[in-house]
């Protein structure tokens, strides 16, 4: 699910960029450091705008200049029973590989309905039921999330395909 | 799944009640069973005594997993004194396939733990068996599934799996900026080669590395070796690259993924950085796989494995992957491309430009270690601070091969060694052949494209293909109950299925089957191929040559069948000549063996013995001497005398038979002796052709001497009454040289004692004195008696230097001996410095 989340982030500026154009070099920090990241428990898809950029206060001993900005940025937070649109990344006998945007989602061959099939002899190899459906690299998929774990810098989840109006695009 | 108790419990215990029956529906930390147990607790009597007192408690026993219960094992009122199973439920998942911490059919956490945990669950899927993914493992039984599947449907096309290694088994790679530029310069001599040699830029490879192009040349015939073995085999890619140079090189040799499809793994998944490992991408059974790598080591020696000889294009360069392998032994290197059996026809060279000429190509791999390799520490282990360093150096190398370019320096040895040869031909014989063709003399290239191992290996490949197949199809038959059975059509095809997965023979009895035949019976000797100290038994040629069956002695002896010698004249070449059985060969006859599988023929590679070298045929009646030629033989290369003092007793055992002992020396004898001397005088040449003739004259003389000496010792026997007791021990042990040793010892040990209670090495200016000093202070000791007897005969004495012989062995700080060593020496010195040598050498 998507938000909009107000944060706070604190930079440290050299000396060296003091000067007309600190504010522009502080919004292109802010973008570069902070949008596409995982925190482990959200992405931050796009920072939105500067609430508050704040008065730099000059640090001690070092000369650098710290400033607190406050922003706003658009989120994504996976949640169990989401649906997300996919793309296969690899297919295995074990299951397949897609990634949603930057979060990597696994639908075990459980979670396959019983008449998508592996079918490894076929070049890329694929999961189809022999009709209008094929899943191989590439391929859009829609899928339900069962699962999100966060790790350290990155999300995984577990999805499935076995429900009505999921599968390939 | 059975639930069994944990064996932390306080046993025994006592059930007193069951909390569920079969079909009811228990949840995690549920409590399943009340039971009793008895410990011994500290309890206060209420008058400040603390008593130990035994008692009862009950507790619940709770269920560590979710599910429905199916059936109990145990029953109220039983007594438990053992961890044994209690309860079997039945969980609806048994999170068998699992994603980065999540089972992937459920969605649970799995690495949640809570007081009740004895196991997380993430221990049921313990196997990564996905080629490009190291987040998903799976249990046991879901990789047997998958793998059972798997071999069906290979079973199915009749083909096997094929793991196959990238660097220097079908590609070459290299970061060298020289290839590019060589690429560009049509007149450049190594123009032609380089022709189809591909290239990309790795982009996110890491700190300082960014935008390093890698030229990637690709082993002659590659194509159509994929495109033929695809046929009989699923390939894959096991290479300790990283991924994205795999995917490139995979990319380069199966543009449309058509051979290899995802199935690529790379260092980044691999799970160790040093060695390879089957069960990686074959967990279960590796019996349909076979493996062809460059490197034995790294998959250690997996009887699977086909090692193919390393394909070395850019000279010098080596594997740019292999930072984080153990170095490799250095051999193979001798077996360049220059020098291959003409046999083999290997494609022409443009007719205008000659061939580097074979001596310099295989020299230059030789003499120099791949800058990489140089830096190659040995591999340890997976440790995070060592890997870092490792792959650090990795970059290092990498960035070192960019700014060194060690093909342009090669490059520019070879134009230099041109222009010298050029030189002196042209001064020498104005008119030769190749310079009136050829005015604008073509400088020599220095790459050279003549490998034509991938042929042999498909012929390989195929064998093993077939083999595997007409072994299963008689097993097939066999088990379906012959032809008849088969016939009338009674097996359904379900059970057949099942049937041929338990048929399948095993390509690790297959494989050694075929290669045992081809050096079955041998028995090698190595001579010059490994470098002192090496384990022969475990080097790299060596398992290679015992997994073709032949078998690795240290000694040339009755049963050794060949000798494999790197260079001529070594001991061992000397000895084997005098079996006629033994075929001397050169390293190559080996590794052309090896790599082709086939015993070839010896003749071609049978090793130029020269006859100074060529020893008497071995009979009973020299039985005698053939220790004599084995001393002065090793004596002569000094090969194994310095590192082992088990050998030097051989040795010096040895040399005392052939020396013989006092009594009982005959003419014949002492011809025999002196024969032996000159032989070995002689063949000694580099330090002592100068002085050859006197030194023979000398030692002649010095029979001579040693004759006299011996009767001094017999008439010295009557005076001595200790003395002799120790000769005839000597005498006893056979061995004249470690008898001198022993008597010298014996001495000098004298001499210290005696030196304490006379204290009399404060006037050691006058040896003479000094002796009769000392022998008239002390006379207590037993060893002065020989003092007393070895002044009055200084001539014997002097012509027995071997007093002198232990003399380095002897503690410095003993001046008194030394000042008599010095008179002995100057008596004779030429003499004494003979022996001396021959001491040493020994």
């Amino acid at each position: 699910m998507f938000f909009l989340k107000e944060e706070t982030k604190v930079i440290t500026l050299h000396p060296s960029y003091f000067g007309p154009n600190v504010r522009e070099y502080l919004i292109n920090r802010l973008n570069e450091e902070e949008e596409g990241r995982c925190t482990g428990d959200h992405f931050v898809i796009c920072v939105m705008d500067m609430v508050d950029i704040g008065e730099g206060r000059v640090l001690p001993s070092g000369g650098q200049a710290e400033y607190t900005i406050k922003y706003r940025a658009i989120i994504w937070k996976p949640f169990r029973g989401e649906t997300v649109d996919a793309i296969v990344t690899s297919v295995k006998p074990t299951g397949i590989f897609t990634l949603a945007g930057p979060l990597s989602v696994f639908i075990a061959r459980k979670n396959i309905p019983s008449d998508i099939r592996w079918e490894p002899n076929t070049v890329p190899p694929q999961y189809t039921d022999h009709a209008d459906q094929v899943i191989e690299k590439g391929t859009s998929l829609r899928l339900k999330i069962l699962g999100v774990k966060p790790d350290v810098a990155a999300i995984n989840a577990i999805g499935t395909i076995k429900e009505d109006y999921l599968g390939p695009l | 799944m059975l639930l069994r108790l944990p064996p932390s419990l306080h046993y025994p215990i006592t059930v007193t009640s069951l909390l569920k029956q079969p079909g009811d529906a228990v949840e995690r930390d549920e409590a399943l069973f009340w039971y009793i147990y008895q410990t011994t607790v500290t309890e206060g009597d209420g008058l400040g005594n603390k008593i130990e007192v035994k008692r009862k408690f009950p507790t619940k026993f709770e269920s560590t997993v979710d599910g429905e219960i199916v059936q109990w094992k145990v029953a109220k009122g039983d007594i438990i004194d053992e961890p044994v199973d209690i309860v079997e439920i039945d969980e609806p998942c048994a999170h068998e396939v699992q994603f980065g911490g999540l089972c992937a059919e459920c969605g649970k956490d799995m690495t949640e733990s809570t007081y009740n945990t004895e196991v997380t669950d993430s221990i049921r899927a313990p196997i990564q068996m996905v080629h490009d993914n190291t987040t998903l493992t799976v249990s046991v039984e879901e990789a047997t599934r998958v793998e059972e599947d798997a071999k069906r449907r290979l079973l199915s096309h009749r083909k096997l799996s094929l793991v196959v290694d990238l660097d220097q088994t079908i590609i070459h790679a290299t970061v060298d900026p020289t290839v590019g530029e060589w690429m560009e310069d049509k007149d450049n001599p190594n123009h032609e080669a380089l022709s189809d040699v591909r290239r990309f830029q790795l982009v996110d490879d890491g700190p300082g590395m960014r935008g390093c192009w890698y030229y990637v040349k690709l082993r002659p015939g590659l194509e159509a070796f994929l495109e033929n073995v695809a046929a009989m085999y699923e390939l894959h890619i096991y290479t300790m690259g990283t991924r994205a140079y795999a995917q490139h090189i995979a990319s380069i040799v199966d543009p449309d993924k058509r051979l290899f499809g995802d199935r690529i793994l790379s260092r980044d998944e691999s799970g160790s950085l040093t060695a390879k490992n089957l069960h990686r991408l074959f967990p279960v059974d590796t019996k349909m796989v076979v493996i062809i790598d460059d490197r034995g080591d790294v998959w250690r020696w997996s009887p699977n494995l086909i090692k193919v000889s390393p394909y070395d294009f850019f000279v010098g360069i080596g594997d740019i992957n292999s930072s984080f392998l153990p170095k490799k032994q250095e051999l193979e290197s001798s077996n360049k491309t220059g020098e291959k059996p003409p046999v083999k026809a290997p494609p022409l060279p443009p007719p205008t430009e000659h061939h580097v000429n074979g001596s310099t190509t295989k020299s230059e791999p030789n003499e120099e270690v791949s800058t990489l390799e140089q830096l190659v520490t040995m591999g340890g282990g997976d440790n995070p601070r060592l890997l870092q360093e490792q792959s650090d150096a990795q970059e290092e190398t990498i960035m070192h091969q960019v700014e060194d370019r060690p093909l342009l320096q090669k490059q520019k040895e070879l134009d230099a060694e041109d222009d010298a040869t050029s030189q002196s031909d042209s001064s020498e014989s104005s008119a030769s052949v190749d310079e009136s063709q050829d005015p604008n003399k073509q400088r020599h290239h220095l790459l050279v494209d003549t490998d034509q191992e991938l042929f042999q290996l498909e012929a390989r490949l195929d064998d093993v293909h077939r083999r595997f197949f007409d072994e299963y199809d008689q097993r097939r038959t066999r088990a379906l109950g012959g032809r008849v059975a088969a016939l009338r059509g009674e097996k359904t095809p379900f059970k057949e299925k099942d049937v041929d997965l338990k048929l399948v023979p095993d390509v690790k009895d297959i494989m050694p089957y075929i290669k045992r035949k081809i050096l079955g019976g041998v028995v090698m000797v190595f001579s010059g191929v490994l470098p002192l100290g090496t384990d022969t038994q475990n080097a790299d040629i060596s398992l290679w040559s015992k997994s073709f069956g032949a078998a690795i002695s240290q000694k040339v002896n009755r049963r050794t069948t060949h000798l494999v010698a790197g260079r001529n004249r070594t001991a061992k070449v000397r000895e084997a000549t005098r079996y006629p059985r033994i075929k001397i060969v050169s390293t190559q006859w080996l590794l052309d063996s090896l790599t082709q599988w086939k015993r070839l023929n010896e003749e071609p590679y049978l090793l130029p013995v020269h006859p100074d070298d060529r020893g008497e045929p071995i009979s009973p009646s020299t039985k005698d001497l053939d220790s004599a030629w084995l001393t002065s033989d090793d004596e002569d290369t000094g090969e194994f005398l310095t590192d082992d003092d088990n050998e030097t007793d051989d040795i010096l055992q040895s040399s005392g038979l052939s020396e013989q002992s006092p009594i009982g020396y005959d003419e014949d004898q002492q011809a025999a002796v002196h024969e032996e001397l000159k032989d070995f005088l002689g063949s000694d040449d580099e330090s002592e052709s100068d002085s050859d003739a006197s030194f023979v004259a000398d030692e002649s003389s010095q029979i001579g001497k040693k004759r006299k000496r011996d009767d001094g010792t017999e008439g010295e026997a009557g005076d001595g009454d200790q003395e002799p007791a120790a000769e005839e021990g000597g005498d006893q042990a056979g061995s004249r040289l470690s008898q001198r040793i022993k008597r010298v010892y014996e001495r000098s040990t004298g001499l210290r004692a005696m030196a304490t209670p006379g204290g009399a090495n404060n006037n050691n200016n006058n040896n003479n004195n000094n002796n009769n000093n000392n022998t008239t202070t002390t006379t207590e000791e037993t060893k002065p008696e020989e003092m007393v007897s070895s002044p009055p005969e200084p001539e014997p004495s002097s012509s027995q230097p071997q007093e002198n012989i232990p003399q380095p062995d002897e503690d410095d700080e003993d001046e008194l001996e030394r000042e008599m060593m010095a008179a002995f020496e100057d008596n004779d010195e030429d003499e004494a410095r003979a022996e001396e040598e021959e001491a040493t050498d020994s």
